[in-house]
């Protein structure tokens, strides 16, 4: 309880880390319903390797280009990164959504290519960059340790704009997702819907890369909306419950990985597996199954 | 007094710009029944689809006349193309039909919320508003969807195999209820089915696919045996 009590103190040193992480914990599944609802769930999965790959692209044009960056927490590197990010995970979904659509060969081929090319892409590039060594190669691993109060107020911002579009506009995406037919006969325009939700997926996996890393942002996305899907009867329900999970499974591995020295990042992820294993076999027990 | 709402000229429908049927010339009523009769495969739903704006004509065109405001579509689809992850209940699913009338960024009214309600229970519905969608049965589905429709306001209801796996009891009482409602509120209906009896006690026009050509008439003139008899040995041939 004592560490509980440390953490939740408004001195405590790591504190940008824990609000950072439970603001994704709470907002990753808000846009994770919907890409479990639309059967992208690997996309779930490539979309957060190649924001990565993005970032680390980003972080290395000063260095290809013959500027120095001076510390890996300068608001400039990390508008920088936030850039890349945005601009790899928004083309991606752009791309394979439009692929998908089209219908032609095996999406999971594609998503799978992109997200191991995508992996190996970021290995490399820092692995050529004296800058990787020292803080990105965490950042990508999901240590978060060091994020300033701009990091903050940018994820804040970011996740709170994302947040105000899905509540706004929820019964479009929603109906668009559901049934395109009838969404066409209603005179709704389909394809601006589509986008909007593909760049709110797009903003949303951006931000949680930049903040927290690609391996948490993967399983907040999808594991707390996996885990609701068990439970929730309705549509609010199970948004709901998802973000709560999310944001609960944030603060508590938050909490855990503390309390044990334990790197962040995988901490939440176990816990969330833990979480969705515990759903998975209550939901059988409860259903007789 | 047999007001044209629609009318096919040498229209040719299919997918990705490969006709699938050619030809069609046809009209339809204002506040009419019709029937759609075909074979799987002849192209019943992809001429739904192409009425229905969701394909477009490969050549020829559709006119529909409206005076006003462009007309409203009431749609029934088959009930087993929706996927069951979706956590709707039969409420959420019928409550869709309003969205067209509600701009961006507006809640929905109670106004509307109450004639959704109305609509389930005028099909007989109201059991499912809290039961979730993807767990009730064809029937209930197809309940539902056509509430769905109705809540529209539609000028025109389009129904895809409404009753297609559903009891002869519930098919009675699903087409009677449609047959009354449209006479009621004057809607025009589109009605695919395979359903003979159905389509000789409620349609009064007949439009028949069969083997690339089209066949229309009364209800009455193109279902005799002689007529039918007809229709086959020139498909034979």
């Amino acid at each position: 309880m004592e560490t509980l009590q440390q953490i939740l103190s408004f001195e405590f040193l790591l504190r940008n880390s824990l609000y950072t992480s439970v603001l994704v914990g709470f907002a990753c599944p808000l846009v994770g319903v919907f890409l479990v609802m639309r059967r992208l769930v690997f996309m779930g999965v490539a979309l957060p390797q190649i924001s990565s790959t993005g970032v680390a692209i980003a972080l290395s044009l000063p260095l290809w280009f013959g500027f120095k960056l001076t510390e890996h927490g300068s608001h400039s590197a990390h508008m920088l990164a936030f850039v890349g990010s945005i601009a790899f995970s928004l083309t991606a979904i752009l791309v394979l959504a439009f692929l998908e659509r089209r219908g032609r060969g095996l999406p999971e081929g594609r998503l799978g290519s992109a997200y191991v090319v995508a992996a190996a892409l970021s290995i490399l590039v820092l692995s050529k960059n004296p800058y990787g060594e020292i803080g990105w190669l965490d950042m990508l691993k999901g240590e978060v340790i060091a994020i300033s109060n701009f990091d903050l107020v940018l994820t804040a911002a970011t996740l709170t704009l994302v947040l105000a579009a899905l509540g706004l506009f929820h019964k479009e995406l929603l109906l668009v997702s559901f049934d395109r037919e009838l969404a066409i006969i209603l005179r709704k325009k389909v394809v601006f819907w589509d986008v909007l939700l593909y760049l709110l997926i797009g903003l949303t996996v951006s931000m949680a890369v930049l903040s927290v890393g690609p391996l948490i942002a993967f399983g907040f996305l999808l594991i707390p909306a996996l885990t609701a899907h068990q439970y929730a009867r309705n549509m609010r329900q199970f948004t709901l419950l998802a973000s709560l999970i999310g944001g609960s499974a944030a603060f508590f591995g938050f909490w855990i990985a503390y309390q044990w020295d334990l790197p962040v990042g995988p901490t939440d992820v176990v816990l969330l597996g833990v979480l969705y294993a515990i759903g998975w076999a209550a939901a059988k027990l409860l259903h007789g199954e | 007094m047999n007001e044209l709402l629609i009318t096919m000229d040498n229209l040719s429908i299919g997918y990705n710009g490969q006709p699938m049927l050619s030809g069609l010339t046809l009209s339809i009523t204002r506040a009419s029944f019709t029937a759609i009769l075909g074979a799987n495969g002849s192209g019943k739903s992809t001429l739904l689809k192409t009425l229905l704006g969701l394909l477009p004509p490969v050549a020829g065109r559709i006119d529909i006349v409206s005076a006003g405001a462009p007309l409203t579509f009431g749609y029934v689809p088959q009930s087993n193309q929706f996927d069951p992850v979706y956590l709707l209940t039969g409420f959420d699913v019928a409550l869709m039909g309003v969205y067209g009338r509600i701009r961006v960024g507006h809640l929905i009214s109670p106004v509307e919320r109450d004639f959704t309600r109305e609509c389930l229970q005028a099909v007989g519905a109201e059991d499912f508003f809290h039961k979730r969608f993807a767990e009730l049965s064809g029937g209930q589905k197809q309940r539902v969807l056509i509430a769905r429709a109705l809540t529209t306001r539609p000028d025109i209801l389009v129904l895809d195999e409404p009753t297609a796996g559903v009891d002869r009891e519930t098919t009675t009482a699903v087409l009677e209820f449609i047959s009354e409602i449209c006479k009621e509120k004057k809607i025009t209906v589109l009605l695919v089915t395979h359903d003979f009896s159905a389509v000789r006690r409620y349609a009064e026009k007949v439009i028949w696919l069969h083997e690339g050509k089209i066949f229309q008439g009364a209800a009455g003139e193109l279902l005799t045996v002689e007529r039918m008899a007809e229709i086959f040995e020139i498909g034979m041939g």
